[in-house]
This record gives structure tokens, sequence and C-alpha cells, in this order.
């Protein structure tokens, strides 16, 4: 079992230099702040607080510096009545909140100085913060990143997502295996919650629909029998930088409308008279519930509905009150679907419009389309959401009315448009007709909305090609491309203080909220003073990263090696196979041959597999054998390491992008809809090795080819490749090194004593059904990783392009991504 | 629960003084509300102490509705709070039953 050492802080290095004072006042009346409230709502003198108990007084002396700055953020948004957007996301991947708050805020010196007044140090409380983990890896941790980005450049918007009690799952591993243990979270109540009991949401689900005619003698179907789950509202506030706009994340917990059957309880069966309440509660409970079991997927559905239900009438109830025209909605709310998950609102809206509003269907179908935006995330099947009729049926049996009607009008649209194609009415329907139909929620998504985008250009480009080519035969307007961004904010200044200071001292501060000014560093890229503070800054991460990789796992590893890593989530499009077959590869070499690597490196991989997907877990349990025999022989000692740190989050990846060297990028082409670690480490420094794939192609138009290390297949070429049908004994022939690679991995090399215990990566590799393409990418990749050793020996050329590839990288920011949606899609300006 | 009656002309008024009605009291309110529904054609439910009502609850209005156009009569509501209005539009109950603001409202719509 492996220890979890505590995340080291940033801060002694951090930008906001360490040596920079508040003035005494505002420090002290921030001490007492702490003080207040550790003495008025923790109800502790503030000497007996613990940690966690410190950390919840300095956050709430902040939240009320948030507060404020939403109270000046309400009143002008009151005063000028603008469009407003709505984010719709089933996860959102906040990591920490306290740092992050205090330099957006400006405060950090002032409660640094507050801290230190009580005997207290700013830097162990922020470590006391748990990560905020509502999310599982990128879809998440962007809609984060927009969130800050919104508030940043003062645009007018809310997000909404389930206030989950148990986040992403805590990985730990044992013997090698990742074992699964709940996240939570909330255990001690975030200070940053703010509950709206008094704005909670009744949610209707079960039931069934009541074919009756209205006075005047109309259809009239009514829902009848349904069950209630109350969405209680707790508000997250999100300030961007310089805390001019704070705005609200709403997160909905799942409550009983009812407590429990008194009668029951009376009886004495008081199991029985909480079951209900327990099945309500449920809803909000976990982050993605295994959906392999009924129950698991009635679950999921749920959710979404709870969501979605939620939100919708929270919007509805907002636009409201002060419009009383529904045709004004699209003027004055846009709706964003951040990928299907929330892809119900649609039908939500179209509910409450046509059957409380009493709208007539077009006019109900106009509004809504005018509304909705979504985004598709991916292309691969089994991320695109299907429900089986029956299930919707049973949950939500109005809406599924609902769906056959938007459906059926639809088709009668493809049908005028494409007369006589009825592959085409087929392929587009809502329902996929089978023995057991189901809902295409992307379809839904898609018919629903004005615009329909993609998160990279290639992605976008597949995405119209292919799930998406008959609707965009339809209306090819409406389909958009905003490749995705990170926040610098998080990325640089909260992950990498060192950098931030580099930067704000050479471009100056405009860097924060206008990424492009990096570029000004172009000049110094061959500068050698400046190369030097630029390694010296590496460097410090790198010793910081070795510390906790030493602390954690007990394994000394050398901060002057090249640090290579591995971060994402696993799984087998992101090929993290590939990257043991490069290291196994090396090993071998030496082994055989005593071929020792150009230079010593640190392999460091971190990430989570799904608790249901077999194959990645047995990549995580591959990744660790292969780290075992490695670290413990002696031959490699001088040459080479192998880490996987458990428990990737967002703090752990603050802890590790800094730091790497090398950023690798190996999903197979086609695959990746964007990919945003790719953009972290550029941002960092790290040169990336990429496949031609999302948007490490764009990463290629702006920094250059030749300042990365791509290899690999082209999207065209997989496709031909597979077409063509794939041969991967064809390598394995050819080449003797593949050869020895497979026969070492067959072997119990990385077993001992269980021969065959790897035999599964061998069979993958050399299956021709491998649609990942292992083999036919190998030797481009094995050249790739030889350019890239040269090139790191080469210290001056290589911290060319690593500064390179931070000055290129302003386009990646998710204030620009952002300001596109801003302008493309949502229409809406700052306020 | 507690139900008031009043008569006013030939229709009957009954007033519900419940926060919630579901399904923890639906069967003692339509138990209580049977002999009214047996003796009159016209009645009026005033909601307006209801703070919460459930589908159980929305159900035994349209059994109300349904019993009394059985016999040529009619049911309308009033005092709905805002809350209360909204679980009658989701499931469209409200293009069913006659819904107003207030009690005399109610009685005198059944002389228009």
């Amino acid at each position: 079992m492996t220890t979890q050492p505590t995340l080291e802080a940033p801060s002694a290095e951090h930008s906001h230099d360490p040596n920079e004072h508040a003035d005494s006042e505002s420090a002290r009346r921030a001490a007492e702040d702490i003080v207040s409230y550790a003495r008025y709502s923790l109800c502790q003198p503030i000497a007996a607080l613990s940690p966690d108990e410190l950390f919840n007084a300095v956050a709430l002396s902040v939240r009320g510096r948030l507060v404020d700055g939403l109270f000046e953020t309400d009143r002008r948004i009151r005063e000028r009545d603008p469009k407003t957007l709505n984010y719709l996301s089933i996860e959102y991947l906040l990591g920490r909140s306290l740092g992050a708050h205090l330099d957006s805020l400006g405060l950090r010196a002032t409660y640094r100085d507050a801290l230190r007044l009580l005997g207290a140090d700013l830097e162990a409380v922020e470590r006391a913060e748990p990560d905020a983990a509502l999310g599982n890896g990128g879809l998440g941790r962007l809609a984060a990143c927009f969130l800050d980005s919104l508030a940043t450049l003062d645009l007018p918007a809310w997000g909404y997502g389930i206030n989950y009690e148990y986040g992403l799952f805590k990985q730990e591993l044992r013997d090698g295996n990742q074992l699964e243990k709940p996240d939570n979270w909330l255990v001690r109540q975030s200070p940053w919650q703010i509950e709206r009991y008094d704005e909670a949401q009744s949610v209707p689900v079960y039931g069934r629909v009541e074919h009756a005619v209205d006075r005047s003698g109309n259809y009239n179907p009514m829902w009848l029998d349904w069950q209630v789950i109350t969405g209680v509202p707790h508000d997250m506030l999100i300030p961007g930088h310089g805390g001019r706009s704070v705005q609200r994340l709403r997160l909905y917990t799942a409550r009983s409308s009812q407590s429990f059957d008194m009668q029951i309880f009376n009886a004495g069966d008081y199991l029985k008279a909480m079951e209900r309440q327990v099945a309500s509660e449920n809803v909000s409970k976990v982050l993605y519930p295994s959906d392999t079991g009924q129950s698991g997927k009635e679950l999921r559905l749920l959710q979404e509905y709870f969501l979605v239900a939620c939100a919708m009438r929270d919007i509805v109830s907002r636009f409201e009150r002060d419009h009383s025209s529904f045709e004004e909605l699209p003027g004055k709310v846009a709706v964003q679907l951040n990928d299907t998950h929330p892809a119900l609102a649609i039908v939500e809206l179209m509910r409450v419009l046509v059957d409380e509003k009493s709208l007539a269907w077009t006019a109900a179908w106009d509004i809504t389309r005018a509304t909705f935006g979504y985004t598709n995330h991916s292309l691969a099947a089994e991320a695109l959401e299907r429900w089986p009729v029956a299930l919707m049926e049973r949950l939500l049996p109005r809406h599924l009315q609902l769906i056959y009607e938007i459906n059926r009008r639809l088709l009668l649209q493809v049908g005028a448009h494409f007369r006589g194609d009825t592959a085409k009415l087929a392929r587009m329907s809502l329902i996929e007709e089978s023995a057991f139909p189901e809902v295409r929620m992307s379809h839904l998504a898609m018919a629903g909305s004005h615009a329909v985008n993609g998160v990279s250009r290639v992605h976008s480009q597949l995405v119209q090609e292919n799930i998406a080519r008959d609707y965009h035969d339809l209306d090819p307007a409406a389909f958009a491309s905003v490749t995705n961004g990170v926040s610098q904010r998080r990325w640089i200044l909260q992950a990498n203080p060192g950098l931030a200071s580099l930067l704000t001292r050479r471009v100056g501060p405009a860097w924060l909220t206008r990424l492009e000014a990096i570029r000004e560093l172009e000049p110094l890229a061959e500068d050698e003073a400046f190369q030097r503070e630029f390694a010296a800054v590496k460097h410090a991460n790198k010793l910081r990263l070795a510390r906790y990789i030493h602390d954690s796992s007990r394994l000394a590893v050398d901060p002057d090696s090249l640090f290579d890593v591995h971060v994402k989530r696993f799984h087998a499009y992101k090929r993290q196979l590939l990257k043991v077959l490069h290291i196994v590869h090396d090993y071998l070499a030496l082994l055989d041959g005593g071929a020792a690597p150009a230079l010593p490196r640190t392999y460091i991989f971190a990430g989570k597999a799904a608790p249901g997907y077999q194959r990645a877990k047995q990549v995580i349990k591959l990744v660790n054998d292969v780290a075992r025999v490695i670290n413990a022989d002696r031959r490699a000692h001088d040459y080479m390491r192998v880490v996987f740190l458990p428990d990737y989050r967002v703090t752990l990846g603050e802890l590790i992008i800094p730091a790497a060297d090398l950023g690798e990028q190996l999903s197979t082409a086609g695959t990746e809809a964007s990919g945003t670690s790719n953009m972290k480490l550029a941002l960092n420094g790290a040169i990336g090795v990429c496949t031609a794939d999302g948007a490490n192609l764009e990463l290629r138009d702006e920094v250059g080819a030749e300042n990365l290390f791509m290899f690999g297949s082209s999207v065209e070429q997989v496709q031909a490749l597979r077409r063509g049908g794939y041969r991967p004994a064809d390598y394995r022939d050819s080449d003797p090194s593949v050869r020895r690679l497979l026969d070492a991995l067959g072997s119990d090399l990385f077993s001992p004593g269980q021969r065959g215990f790897h035999d599964w990566v061998v069979q993958t590799l050399l299956d021709p059904r491998d649609e990942h393409l292992h083999l036919a990418d190998l030797a481009s990749y094995l050249e790739a990783q030889e350019r890239a050793a040269r090139t790191y020996a080469a210290r001056s050329d290589w911290l060319r392009r690593s500064i390179w590839n931070v000055a290129r990288s302003g386009r990646f920011s998710s204030d620009r991504a952002v300001r596109e949606y801003a302008r493309e899609i949502w229409k809406i300006s700052p306020v | 629960m507690q139900l008031s009656v009043e008569i006013s002309g030939d229709v009957a008024v009954v007033a519900l003084f419940v926060d919630e009605l579901d399904a923890s009291n639906t069967a003692e309110f339509k138990q209580q509300i049977a002999p009214t529904l047996a003796e009159h054609q016209k009645l009026v439910i005033d909601l307006g102490a209801v703070r919460f009502i459930d589908s159980s609850g929305l159900g035994a209005m349209l059994s109300c509705l349904r019993q009394l156009s059985a016999k040529g009569g009619d049911l309308k509501l009033c005092g709905l709070s805002r809350s209360v209005r909204s679980a009658f539009e989701l499931v469209r109950l409200h293009r069913v039953l006659d819904i107003h603001a207030t009690r005399s409202e109610a009685v005198k719509a059944f002389s228009a």
C-alpha cells in the first residue's frame, strides 16, 4: 500500500514575492476577520483550531470578500439586464480554491501576513484544503477553466452542476493494482459552499402519462403519479482575476422531499422508514456510478435529469423575474451543453414552454433551438450516450413523449430536404430502432441546438464528416469549431509560481489576462541569461517533484535526468501502452547489448482508470510491474527510473506539469478530441512528443513542428491502415527488436514467477483488430524519442525550444476559447 | 386533517388547513371531502394554506373533478401559491381545472 504525503504547496518561491508585505493595517484586519470567523462560525478560539479548521476559518473570511464582489456583480447585471450564459456540465474539476481566490483578489500578501500575525503559515493552510474532485478528467477541468475565464472576462454567466457527496474515487495502489477508495470531500462541509434552501427545486420522476382532454376539448397528456426529489442549490463563488466579477457555480444536492414515513417509523421499522429518503439522496451521492448494471444506468439517467430539471427551472424563474414574454428568452439566455450528459435540458425546456407556459409547439421549438448550444467532446462510440427507451419511459414518461414528437417533426423536415433518402431518415432519427430501441442523446443535442461545436480544428472536422455528417448536411451553418483552452491563472500562476514570477518580470503582468502577451518572450529564447533563469525555474520544480516522489514512494530520482511525463486518464486510445513499449525497449537495449540510453530519464506516469475498465487497470498494473523490475535493477540505476504517482488530480497535476521536460501525447490520430494536458505542458515549457491528433496539430502550427517531436500515423493513414487490413505481425517479423520486445513482455521478466501474466499485452499488440495500431506507430515513436534525447543533451538548443513552446502557446488560454464562444455562439458581452 | 366547508348559494367552498397535501394525507382528505362531493355539484377548493402538493395531492384534485363531472358538476380551485400552481402546470392540470386567484372569483365563475 502506498502512503500519500502531503502535496507541497508551491509557495516558497511564489511569484507573489514572499518578501512582499501587505500594509500592516489590512493584514491586521484580515487577522481579526479570521479570528472572528473561528469564534462565531466555528465556535473555537483561534489557538484551538486544527489545521482543517484553520483552513475553514481562513476560507470563510475570504468567502466574505467574494460575497462583496458578487453583490457588486449582481448590481451591474440588474442594471443592464444582459444576455447571460448558463453552462451545464455533469463535471467540474475545481481542485483547490484558496490560493486561486487569494490571487484573483490580490490578497495573497495580506493573508500571508495576517496568518503570520496569528502564528500560522499560509502555505500550510493551503495544503489543508481538499481537492474538489467533482469530475473525471479533461471535460470537468475544462468546465472549471471556463468558469475562471468567464469571470475574468466579466462575461455574465452561471455554472450548473451536481454537488456530488463523493467525488471521483481516491486511487491507491496495492501490489501495483489500482484500488479505489471513496473520496468523501464534503465530509467536513466545504466552507466555499453557500446553501440556498429557499431556492430549492422539486424534481418529479417516474409516474405515467394519462391521455386526457382539457377544458376546450384538446388533447392534454398529464404526467401523474410521479415522485419528487428536492434539489437544494449550493453556490460556490468564482472570482475573476482582479476580483471585478464574481459569479456562481450552482451545484445541486438531492434531498428527499419527505423526511420519512412517521407511521412506519413509529411502528419500529426504522430502516424501511428511511428507505425512500436514502434512495432519493443517492442521486447526488457519487459521480459516475457504474452503469454496467440496470440500477446503475437508472441512477445515471436520474442524475442527468436531476441536473437538467434543477438548472432549467432556476434559469426560467430568473428569466421570468424580469421578462414577460418567452420570445425574449434567446436574447437573454444562452445555455451551453458540455457534452451530451445535460442534453435532456432541451426536452425539459420544451416541456416547460409547451406544458406549463402553453406556447405553441413551433414557437417553443424555435426558442429552444435558439437558446441551446452543444459541445461534442468525443467521437468514441462509448461516449455517445444512448438511453433505452424503456428506461426513459419509466423515469420520464412525459419527456419520452416529447422526444417522439421532436423526432416526428425532425424526420418530416429531413424527408422534405432529402427526398427519398430513407437511410438518412434512419441515421438521423433520435431513436435507434432495434429490439431494444434507444434514444440517441447526441442526435437530440444536435437537433435541439443552434450551434454544435467540436473542440479542436481536426476534431470538429471529424465530427462533421462522421457522427454529425447528416446533421451537417441539413444545417451546415450550425456547425462551428472552438479549440479548448486552459487557464493560465491555474496552470502557471498557481502551479508554477516561479515561472509566473519570471514572466511578469520579463513581459509584465498582462499575460495573466491576455496570454498572447507571452509571445514577447520570443526574442529571449536564445538569450543565455534568460535561458539560465528559465532553467533554474524548471530545476526548482523538478526538485520539488523529486522530493514528493521520494516522500510518496521512497524512490530517489535525479532532478538532472530528463523528466518524461505521461499524465492523463488511463484509456486505450491514449496509448499509455506505447509509452511502456518505449521504456521496455530502452531497458532491453541496456540488458542485451549494454547500450545505455543517451541520457538518464525519469518516466513519470499518473492517471486513473475507470473502475469498470479492466483493460486500463491492467495497463496500470503493467506500468507498476515494469517500474518495480527496472527500479530494482542496478544495471539500470544510473539511466532509468519509472514512477507511477497515485491519485492523479488537479493538485498533483499542478506539481507534476511544471516539472516536466517531455510531455507525452500519444493518442491514436483521430481519437483525442483536443487534449488539454498538451496545452498545460507546453505552457510550462515541456516539449511534446505528439501524434498528429486533436489540438496537437494546432500546437504544431503555433510552435512549429521543429520545436516538437511529432510522430506516428496521420488521421488519413490511420483510416487507410484500418481499411486496408492492419497486419501487426508484419512489424514483428520484419524487426527483431519488436520481436524481442514482445518476447520479453510475454515472458516473466516483469512478473517474476508468473509467466504469461502480461500475455494480454502481446495478444493486444498482435491483434489485427487493435484499433490503436500500436505497432504501426512504434518505430516512429522510438525515433522521436531518440530525437528528444539528442536535443535534451544539447542544453541551449533544448532550452531555446522549451522557451519557444511557452512563448507560442498564448493561443491556448481558456480566455481565448471563451471569447470565441461568447462572440460566435453565446452572443454575450462583458458587464 | 382540518377542512372547513362553507356554502355560498349552490356552491360549496372547502378550505384545507394543511401545509402539505401529499401521500401521507390524501387518503384522509378524500375521506373527509366525500360527503361534500356527494351533496354538491359545484365545488370550490381553497388551497391557500397549502405550501406543497405532490402527485398524490394532484391526483386527489383530479379525482374530485371526475366525480363532479360524472354528475354534471364542476370543480374550481383558488388561492394557489406559486409553487403549488407550478405543480399543477407541471402535469398540465391547469388546463383541466379552472383555477382562480380568490375564493370570490372562483364562486362567481360558476355563474358566468
